[in-house]
């Protein structure tokens, strides 16, 4: 059955995301089945515009197979075909939707972390390609009924949710994400002139320094739905306190409410309620892992709920988040890991944020509109 | 402990059909339907020391390239397909289809354009298995769409698909090399023939096969199996035969074919329905007239026409054409896009000479055949 919903967000992410053109080769990713509702009209509307769209598509259950019984040379191959293919492609989807979210829970983490870091080569490559410019990228979702269950919803009400977020019920939703684009792009600007930030909140007082990087906007070029800033924090310049009302998933493992304690950019204490042991795991994984990769203001005030799904939680309107680990090299985050753990801070209720000492922030909002700049109207 | 058909299938597949080895790369081709199998052959290919490549098909796609888009489109290669046929050492296809009728609006013209720019990539698999530096399989997996084409239910058809493939036998392989050994008993002994002449209800068939090869069809490349085949000389074809089985091509049926042959070309083609496809298939390319493969069905447990040639140009019993393209390894030089295989039953009233001697009556070759 064709639901135009679907056909909306596959034409967003085709003509705003990755202004796909004619001739360009275009590599559709995603889970065969869980995947599918999208795939397909992706794929359509890519052919309509001339383009060569093809899949490359997962089943589930596959990789759980070579976590539980491959042996070390099977978990850490890389396959040549497709690290070669990377290189001819122009731009490339991929849907995070899956048939099970926990699939990988009792398999052992280890093998399961070895086979990811394998595979990280293609996100590698990848990235080296966006950078220079010769490959567009995004990843977005296809609603799907375990995806509904994480966020405590029926499926009929998780697609709502879905493209509400994404706004692909606007009269024009190319249009409505240029206009976040330029919001948010003055936003980033702004922040740019800030030397530290101190947030407050419940059980949360934290100052970062954020002097010298680049704030990016995020207005679903890469990711669809989309809608923050984000940095990377100077490196020994984080200290205090902080509380993450939101459990942390990862790898498909809980951590429910953490709460760390910084002292210059590295965590020096970390508990939570649930998962603790499971965190100071990942933060022993390597030096980066207990160092700061990543400060973010979500701004997508359609995402109001937290779902388990980090693609919606890190934007969810009123929210700033952390990420443990790997920064932004662009950004000039010099942090380094295998590990990148976004960790949500609650700001709407009790939040506050200074910026240089000044109140930029309360409940959730910022104070003032950005000044829209001669960089920022460009985003049109 | 308990095996399930799925195991089972994925372990003769992976072991005896393909062969694979420590250090492979095996693709593993088919769609989500094939789920339960496909798990199963990649945990197979695992335990071989080998790595699985996943190509996971989505059936509706192939419908959107064809309805909408251009030439340029329908002609492009996707040069990471091209890359699989180079790089990997085995391919195992399953058909595994949803709808089997899903093309059968689409423009013929636009589909063989779609068509044709598969041919290197087939030419080149071709060409690398013959060289022997690429092992390949093709078999199936049973769905509703298939199981209704052969007008049964998805048990029956199930049923149908492990009993053609021995799989309820409690040595499947050794069944097969049993099974093996008398095909390649067969294919020697036709080997010794010059001339062959196929007699039957509305046939009277005459052809040459004189140091051409005879190839024993033993489920390493297709799977279930059970045919022996050649390339039959191209210009040696005369005479007229009568299909009994619908000709099934790109979706579109044709029924009571009928075909005359002079000095192998097809003078004369008719049928009850679908005539004017047939003789659109016939003039797609100089080749398509000619014959490319003559071939028996030896397979008796696929006793049925299911409307899917793996299985029907088995069943035990028949013989089949290929109008099109030969298999090199027959020795065949007919080249065409085309190679449509036309079974026809020969269980009854049925007589084939070789040599001008009988050796084959009513669907079975005679005592000291093979």
């Amino acid at each position: 059955m064709r639901d135009p919903r679907y056909d909306a967000l596959a034409e967003l992410v085709l003509d705003h995301s990755l202004r796909l053109q004619p001739g360009d080769v275009l590599r559709i990713e995603g889970d065969a089945a869980a995947a599918a509702p999208l795939v397909v009209p992706l794929h359509r509307e890519a052919i309509k515009r001339g383009a060569h769209a093809y899949t490359a598509l997962d089943l589930s259950g596959l990789k759980e197979i070579l976590v539980a019984q491959g042996s070390d040379e099977q978990l850490d191959f890389v396959s040549p075909i497709e690290l070669r293919e990377l290189d001819a492609i122009d731009a490339s989807v991929t849907i995070w939707s899956e048939t099970n979210t926990r699939s990988f829970t009792r398999l052992d983490t280890d093998r399961r972390q070895r086979q990811l870091t394998a595979q990280r080569q293609f996100a590698i490559r990848r990235r080296d390609r966006i950078a220079r410019g010769e490959h567009r990228w995004c990843g977005t979702l296809s609603p799907t009924e375990c995806q509904a269950q994480d966020a405590d919803m029926s499926l009929a009400d998780y697609e709502d949710f879905v493209f509400r977020a994404c706004h692909v019920l606007d009269d024009d939703p190319v249009d409505h994400w240029r206009q976040v684009g330029e919001r948010l792009q003055a936003r980033a600007e702004e922040l740019g002139s800030v030397r530290e930030l101190r947030i407050v909140g419940e059980d949360t007082d934290l100052t970062v320094v954020v002097e010298g990087r680049t704030w990016r906007a995020a207005y679903g070029r890469q990711n669809v739905p989309d809608g923050e800033v984000y940095t990377s924090p100077i490196e020994t310049g984080v200290n205090g306190t902080i509380r993450f009302g939101f459990p942390a998933v990862f790898v498909g493992r809980e951590i429910d409410d953490a709460r760390l304690v910084l002292e210059n950019g590295r965590v020096v204490a970390a508990e939570a309620a649930g998962g603790e042991e499971y965190l100071r795991s990942l933060l022993e994984l390597d030096e980066g892992a207990s160092g700061v990769g990543e400060i973010a203001f979500g701004l997508n005030y359609e995402i109001d709920r937290f779902t388990r799904n980090i693609l919606f939680d890190e934007k969810i309107g009123g929210t700033m988040h952390m990420a443990l680990g790997m920064g932004f090299e662009a950004l000039g985050g010099q942090n380094r890991s295998a590990l990148h753990l976004d960790l949500i801070c609650d700001l709407r209720r009790e939040g506050e944020v200074y910026a240089d000492g000044e109140l930029v922030w309360r409940s959730g909002q910022f104070l003032q509109d950005p000044q829209p700049s001669e960089l920022a109207a460009r985003v049109r | 402990m308990f095996a399930s058909r799925h195991e089972r299938m994925a372990d003769v597949l992976v072991g005896f059909c393909a062969g694979v080895r420590e250090g492979d790369l095996v693709t593993l081709e088919s769609s989500t339907l094939a789920a339960p199998l496909l798990r199963e052959l990649y945990r197979k290919v695992l335990e071989a020391g080998a790595q699985p490549l996943p190509r996971i098909a989505l059936e509706p796609l192939t419908e959107n390239l064809l309805r909408y888009g251009n030439d340029e489109q329908l002609a492009w290669v996707n040069p990471a397909r091209a890359d699989d046929i180079e790089s990997v050492d085995v391919r195992i296809a399953l058909a595994a289809p949803a709808n089997t009728k899903r093309l059968s609006n689409v423009d013929p013209v636009r589909q063989a354009r779609y068509d044709r720019s598969a041919e290197p990539l087939r030419n080149r698999y071709l060409e690398r298995a013959a060289a022997g530096e690429l092992r390949w399989v093709f078999s199936a997996y049973p769905t509703e769409a298939a199981a209704q084409d052969a007008s049964m239910s998805l048990a029956e058809y199930e049923d149908f698909v492990f009993g053609a493939a021995f799989l309820d036998d409690p040595d499947p392989v050794a069944r097969w090399q049993e099974f093996g050994e008398r095909i390649d008993r067969l294919a020697a002994f036709l080997g010794t023939k010059r001339e062959f002449r196929i007699v039957a209800d509305g046939t009277d068939l005459r052809l040459v096969t004189e140091g051409r090869t005879w190839v024993p069809s033993k489920g390493q490349e297709n799977f279930p199996d059970g045919e022996v085949f050649t390339g039959p000389l191209e210009t040696s074809v005369e005479g007229e035969i009568r299909f009994t089985y619908p000709g099934v091509f790109n979706a579109r049926e044709v029924d009571d074919v009928r075909l005359r042959f002079e000095a192998g070309e097809v003078v004369e083609a008719t049928a009850t329905r679908g005539q004017e496809f047939l003789r659109e298939m016939i003039a797609m390319d100089d080749g398509a007239r000619r014959v490319g493969e003559f071939a028996f069905g030896l397979n008796e447990a696929v006793p049925m026409f299911t409307r899917s040639t793996l299985f029907d140009e088995k069943i035990g019993g028949t013989m089949h054409l290929a109008l099109g393209t030969a298999y090199p390894e027959t020795g065949g030089l007919n080249r065409s896009a085309l190679h449509w295989d036309l079974v026809c039953d020969l269980r009854s009233g049925s007589e084939v000479y070789a040599d001008g001697e009988l050796v084959y009556r009513d669907g079975q070759f005679l005592n000291g055949s093979s």
